[in-house]
């Protein structure tokens, strides 16, 4: 695929992090690229590029890690003084059932909890609070719902700094998730596209046929989508438009469901069988489109905050276009 | 009106930030010519007036003369000036380039392909509004496959005679200038026999006339050039790479091109935040995640361009992505404003009206939709 100079940058770090993935794991992966030593350098721009290359090469590779809890942990850890990379962040999750799922996703045993409660402050507990139940979905995703017992835990971040790290988390895991989400995606889409060119059917391809081809190129359309507004998230950071974090989760969830689903209707019925990848992909996307606000949740709140405050929710050119750095 | 127009390195104009921070501290200040363009005008030749007066102003202040080179009439810069002006311009109230779209869908060719000595002349009347550009690319027998164009060129002792038919030519009533693709090798030569021409749309021969359109919006016409004489010195390109600088051309109309149409998107939908209701919080909420695409993506196709890095065929992506930006907020402003498909009282609905309309035909210019799927299947996809 034809890539840009602007991509080149970020593109690297992906080969990286793919490569390590594929080789040591999840959890061998983040070792060998020192990636749990970069989150204390989140404010430097290369790096923090470094840091979130790590979620769209687990997407791709359906590989999982902690990467998530340990980044959403770390605005906590700096308002509170503590070391970066020693805890992770369990991750709230809306439940129709009127409750909130507490999940961690990656292989989490032994790990000190960060577990926040808006308005009660945030809470670390020691592996031996906690149950850790496992989910078991297809998506290749490690993940847990956790039991722990918070009543006789004593409050490790209080509430004013904790709220202070919960907007930044918040950013910073939405734009992580819309990152690992693309990375699926792809991988059903680079699935798709291999299907379309080998299968036959009157006689050719079926990727010769416009049908198919229209339906690949909009999945491929919704990928680039999301990875250039979550590349815009990476680079701009604090300086994006307000609650850009929630554009770019709702974006990557709806566009990465849309996306797989078109993979989907191109594979056909061996798309929706347990012997092939696809559903993995497929998963995965799902799966991570309900942590930290589903599209479908995130979407309509971004219409009724645009309405009731008159905003105009672009960049200022002069953060966007004026930005030497790009 | 007396801006310091300061040519060269040390000009603090030249940094986007600061160009941008003064220019709107500029627009803050409401000059004279911003005033008559931003008031809803659904009289196409009004709002062309408009437009026109605010451009010369821009001009005269030298706004409109940065992001183009020294060499033909600008100030220095990149398209990220044209890109910031416009973002301004649209945030102030003015509601679209209109007749001045092709400053960023032919003039960057011109620029980089074009006669030297003769652009020099033509971009400062061109960004002046005094003398303006139109596009002779499709025919009434070839719009998609735009190889199959069959206007001639002859050569002939001094230069060329061109013969044929254009339609769709955007704005060729207002224009002075048409940049025009026929060909000039064998009826067979397919895209390898096109050359493109810059053609005096006054001269002898030429015959323009306007196609009414279905939003009451007049901009396109057909052209037909009787035995027009052109000298050899207009010639955009090589004899025979008219093909090279139509995609040159049409990477703008779709990569970088989706900046600048967005920012008016951003502003209509602010504009109409009023009168929105919570029942369309939804439309409202997706139209905001179809605008952050064009954004996040037509930024990348700037970055590219002031790079001097081509476009290529990922521009279809942003063409793509504006297309559904703005038949997303345009779904949402008629869900919230019913008023605008019947109602003929105001200008203010009469304009609403035309642009939701036009956004039910943006799928067809600069390529069809299905063309640019057929290019990102092909060129970027690879399928067979």
């Amino acid at each position: 695929m034809t890539v840009t100079p602007l991509d080149i940058a970020a593109d690297e770090y992906l080969t990286v992090a793919a490569r390590a993935m594929r080789t040591s794991g999840g959890v061998g992966a983040l070792d060998s690229l020192g990636w749990w030593d970069l989150l204390a350098h989140l404010g430097e721009t290369d790096l923090r590029t470094a840091v979130f290359a790590v979620f769209r090469a687990q997407g791709r590779e359906l590989v999982s890690s902690p990467a998530l809890g340990g980044l959403l942990a770390q605005p906590y850890l700096e308002a509170a003084g503590l070391e970066p990379g020693t805890v992770v962040a369990t991750v709230p999750r809306a439940s129709a059932r009127g409750r909130s799922v507490l999940v961690a996703v990656g292989d989490v045993t032994d790990r000190m909890l960060l577990v926040d409660r808006p308005g009660q402050g945030a809470t670390v507990a020691e592996p031996a609070a906690v149950v850790l139940r496992p989910v078991h979905l297809p998506g290749r995703l490690a993940l847990h719902e956790i039991d722990v017992d918070l009543s006789r835990a004593a409050v490790t971040i209080d509430e004013p700094r904790a709220g202070v790290a919960r907007d930044r988390s918040a950013f910073l895991g939405r734009v992580a998730l819309a990152l690992e989400i693309v990375g699926a995606a792809e991988g059903a889409l680079a699935l798709a596209v291999d299907h379309a060119t080998h299968r036959e059917q009157f006689g050719q391809p079926i990727g010769r046929f416009q049908a198919v081809r229209h339906l690949l190129a909009w999945a491929r359309t919704d990928c680039v989508a999301i990875e250039a507004v979550a590349r815009h998230a990476v680079a701009l950071d604090s300086a994006a438009p307000p609650r850009y974090g929630e554009v770019v989760k709702a974006l990557a969830g709806r566009n990465g469901r849309r996306a797989c689903e078109r993979a989907l209707q191109v594979l056909g019925g061996i798309g929706f069988t347990a012997e092939h990848d696809h559903h993995h992909h497929h998963a995965r996307v799902l799966a991570l489109d309900a942590l930290l606000g589903t599209s479908a949740a995130l979407i309509p709140p971004l219409g009724a905050w645009l309405r009731a405050t008159n905003a105009d929710p672009g960049f200022a050119s002069t953060v966007l276009l004026g930005d030497p750095s790009w | 009106m007396s801006f310091p127009a300061k040519v060269g390195a040390g000009d603090p104009l030249l940094d986007v930030r600061t160009y941008a921070a003064e220019l709107d501290a500029w627009l803050i200040g409401r000059p004279v010519c911003l005033r008559a363009v931003a008031a809803p005008i659904s009289a196409y030749a009004a709002r062309v007036k408009a437009m026109v007066e605010l451009m010369a102003a821009l001009h005269d202040g030298a706004w409109s003369r940065y992001g183009w080179p020294p060499e033909v009439g600008g100030l220095g810069g990149s398209i990220l000036h044209r890109a910031a002006m416009w973002e301004a311009l649209a945030r102030h109230g003015v509601p679209g380039m209109a007749l001045f779209e092709h400053l960023e869908v032919l003039a960057p060719t011109l620029v980089a392909h074009g006669p030297r000595p003769f652009v020099a002349e033509a971009l400062p009347e061109f960004l002046a509004g005094r003398q303006l550009w139109a596009q002779g690319f499709s025919e009434p027998g070839a719009g998609s496959d735009l190889a199959s164009l069959r206007t001639t060129a002859r050569r002939t002792d001094d230069g060329w005679v061109v013969n044929g038919r254009k339609i769709w030519t955007s704005w060729a009533r207002y224009a002075t200038w048409c940049l025009l693709l026929a060909r000039t090798g064998t009826p067979q030569s397919r895209h390898r026999g096109l050359t493109a021409f810059v053609v005096d749309l006054r001269a002898p021969g030429v015959e323009i006339r306007p196609i009414e359109q279905a939003n009451g919006t007049d901009e396109l016409a057909e052209v037909a050039f009787d035995d027009v004489h052109i000298t050899a010195d207009r010639i955009v390109g090589e004899v025979g790479g008219g093909w090279q600088v139509a995609m040159h051309i049409l990477s703008h109309e779709r990569g970088t091109f989706a900046w600048f149409r967005h920012c008016f998107l951003y502003q209509h939908l602010v504009d109409c935040l009023p009168q929105a209701a919570a029942d369309d919080d939804a439309a409202l909420g997706n139209a905001l995640l179809d605008l952050a695409a064009v954004t996040a993506t037509s930024h990348v196709g700037l970055r590219a361009h002031a790079s001097d890095a081509p476009l290529g065929p990922l521009a279809a992506h942003p063409k793509l992505l504006l297309c559904a930006a703005e038949q997303a907020v345009y779904d949402w402003v008629l869900a919230t404003q019913p008023d605008i498909a019947v109602d003929t009282s105001s200008d203010e609905y009469a304009v609403r009206r035309q642009e939701y309309l036009f956004s039910r035909i943006v799928t067809v210019y600069g390529g069809s939709q299905q063309m640019q799927l057929d290019t990102i299947a092909k060129q970027v996809l690879r399928l067979p």
